[in-house]
C-alpha cells in the first residue's frame, strides 16, 4: 500500500510540476511568479486540515485514551508545521516582486505566522516534556486550545490590519489554471496521506519496541 | 450539577482566601512584579525614547507589552507555592472539584494582575506625562478584561509547565501566540483611551470604537476561561 502510494506521489507530483510549468497559462500581470500560486495554496490547505487533525486527535484522545489518537495529533502537527513553513517560505518568494517587499504585516499572512508559532510550542511540549502519558495529555489540551485560538487569532488580525489586506478575496481562474489548482490539490492530498501514514508506522513501531524493551530481562 | 455549584463557589472562595493571605504575607508576587514593570518601562524608555508625543503611538504598546512580561512573571508562581510542600497533592486529595481549584487559581491572577496594573499605571504617568483625568476610567475595564484574558490562558498553562523540565522557557512559548488576539484588543482600546485625554479634544468618556476592542477581549477571556476550566481536569490528574 505504502509503496503504491510513493509511486502515485512520484507520478503526480512530476505531473503537478509540469501543469504547473507547461499546462497553466502565464498570469498576464503577475508573469511567471504566479505560478507558486498553486503549490502555496496547496500547501496551505494541507495544514489547515493537518490542524484539525490535531484537534480531533486531542479530543479523542482524551475521551478514550488511545495512544493512536495521540500519534495522529502528533504527527499531523508536525506536518502542520512543515506545510505552514512552505507557506511562509513560498508566500514572500512571491510577495517580493508584487508587492514590493518579502514581508507585510498582512492579515493572512500574520495569522499564518502566529498560527505557526503555536504548533511550534507544542511540538516543544511534546519533545521537552518527559515521555509519559502526562506529556500526552497536556499536549492534547495544548493541540485543542491551539485549534480553538485560530479563529480568533484570524478574526482579530482582521480588525488589526484591514486595510492592509492585499490576498485577493476572490479570484476568477482560467479553465486550465483551475485544473491545474485542483491537481496539485489531489497531489498534495496524496503527498500527505504517505507523508503521514510514513511517520505513523515509524511512531507505532518505535512504541512496540519500547514495549518490548520493558519485557526485555535486564 | 446544580446541587454542586454552591459548593464549588465555597471551595473557590476558601482556596482564594488561602492564596491572598499568604500573598499578604509574603509579597512574594507582587512586589517583583511591581518592580520588573518598573524596569521594563525604563528599558522601553531608553530604547524608544519616550514620552511627548511618543505616548500617543506607542504608550499602550509600551504599557501592554510591560504588563505581558510581568504576568509571565507572576504565573511561573501560580503553582509554585502548592508543589513545594506537596500541597498540589493535598489539595487533590480533598474533596473539592478541579474546576473549582482551577477557577480559584485563575481569579487569584486576575486579582494579582490588576494590582499589578493598577499600582504601576501612576508610575507609566508620571514617566510619560500623562495628565490624569475622568478618561482614565474605562481603562479599569480593559484591565480587568486584559487582566481576566492573559489569566485564563496563564493559569492553565502554568499547570502543566510546573511538570516540565524547561518551565521557564516553555510557559512564555505557550502562552504568547495564544495571547496575541487579546493583546491586539487591549493595546487597541488603551491607544483609543489614550487619545481620548490629548489635551483640548472633547472625546466622550466612552469613546464608540471602544465597544468593539472590549467586546474582542470579553470574548477571548469568556471563552479561554470556559475552555481552560472544562480543560483543566485532565491537566492535574495524577
Amino acid at each position: 500500500m505504502t509503496r503504491s502510494l510513493c509511486l502515485i506521489v512520484t507520478i503526480a507530483m512530476l505531473g503537478a510540476v509540469a501543469a504547473v510549468f507547461l499546462y497553466a497559462p502565464t498570469e498576464k500581470q503577475m508573469g511567471d511568479v504566479q505560478r507558486i500560486f498553486y503549490f502555496h495554496v496547496a500547501s496551505a490547505l494541507s495544514a489547515g486540515v493537518a490542524y484539525f487533525l490535531v484537534f480531533l486527535g486531542s479530543v479523542q484522545y482524551l475521551r478514550t485514551r488511545h495512544d493512536r489518537w495521540d500519534r495522529l495529533a502528533a504527527v499531523s502537527a508536525e506536518l502542520g508545521v512543515l506545510y505552514s513553513a512552505f507557506v511562509l517560505f513560498s508566500g514572500p518568494l512571491w510577495a517580493r516582486p508584487i508587492w514590493g517587499v518579502f514581508w507585510r504585516w498582512e492579515p493572512r499572512l500574520t495569522t499564518m505566522l502566529i498560527t505557526f508559532a503555536i504548533y511550534v510550542a507544542y511540538l516543544m511540549v511534546r519533545s521537552y516534556g518527559e515521555p509519559g502519558e502526562r506529556t500526552r495529555r497536556f499536549a492534547a489540551v495544548v493541540g485543542i486550545v491551539a485549534f480553538v485560538n485560530v479563529p480568533l487569532v484570524h478574526f482579530s488580525i482582521n480588525m488589526w490590519a484591514a486595510e492592509q489586506q492585499l490576498h485577493p478575496q476572490q479570484v476568477e481562474l482560467d479553465p486550465a489554471m483551475l485544473h491545474t489548482k485542483y491537481f496539485c490539490y489531489f497531489t498534495f492530498a496524496c503527498l500527505f496521506v504517505l507523508l503521514m501514514r510514513l511517520r505513523l508506522n515509524q511512531e507505532r513501531l518505535a512504541a512496540r519496541l519500547q514495549a518490548l524493551l520493558r519485557l526485555a530481562p535486564r | 450539577m446544580n446541587t454542586t455549584m454552591p459548593g464549588t463557589w465555597v471551595h473557590v472562595r476558601l482556596l482564594l482566601r488561602k492564596d491572598l493571605v499568604a500573598e499578604w504575607r509574603t509579597k512574594e508576587r507582587l512586589s517583583p512584579m511591581v518592580f520588573f514593570v518598573l524596569l521594563v518601562l525604563l528599558v522601553y524608555n531608553f530604547s524608544f525614547e519616550l514620552g511627548g508625543a511618543a505616548l500617543w503611538e506607542i504608550g499602550s504598546g509600551v504599557l501592554w507589552s510591560s504588563f505581558v512580561f510581568a504576568s509571565l512573571f507572576g504565573l511561573q508562581r501560580t503553582f509554585a507555592t502548592e508543589s513545594d510542600n506537596d500541597c498540589l497533592d493535598a489539595l487533590l486529595a480533598a474533596p473539592v472539584e478541579r474546576g473549582a481549584l482551577y477557577l480559584a487559581k485563575m481569579v487569584g491572577n486576575v486579582l494579582f494582575l490588576l494590582g499589578v496594573e493598577l499600582l504601576t499605571l501612576p508610575l507609566f504617568g508620571l514617566f510619560f506625562n500623562l495628565t490624569a483625568g475622568l478618561y482614565l476610567l474605562p481603562l479599569f475595564v480593559v484591565f480587568l478584561l486584559g487582566s481576566a484574558s492573559v489569566a485564563s490562558v496563564g493559569t492553565l498553562f502554568a499547570a502543566m509547565t510546573g511538570h516540565s523540565r524547561l518551565r521557564e522557557f516553555l510557559l512564555p512559548l505557550l502562552v504568547l501566540p495564544v495571547l496575541i488576539p487579546a493583546l491586539i484588543s487591549c493595546v487597541a482600546a488603551t491607544r483609543v483611551i489614550l487619545e481620548a485625554g490629548v489635551p483640548g479634544r472633547n472625546s466622550p468618556l466612552w469613546p464608540p470604537e471602544l465597544t468593539v476592542h472590549v467586546a474582542m477581549l470579553g470574548l477571548f477571556a469568556l471563552v479561554f476561561t470556559t475552555l481552560a476550566w472544562m480543560l483543566f481536569d485532565f491537566v492535574i490528574e495524577e
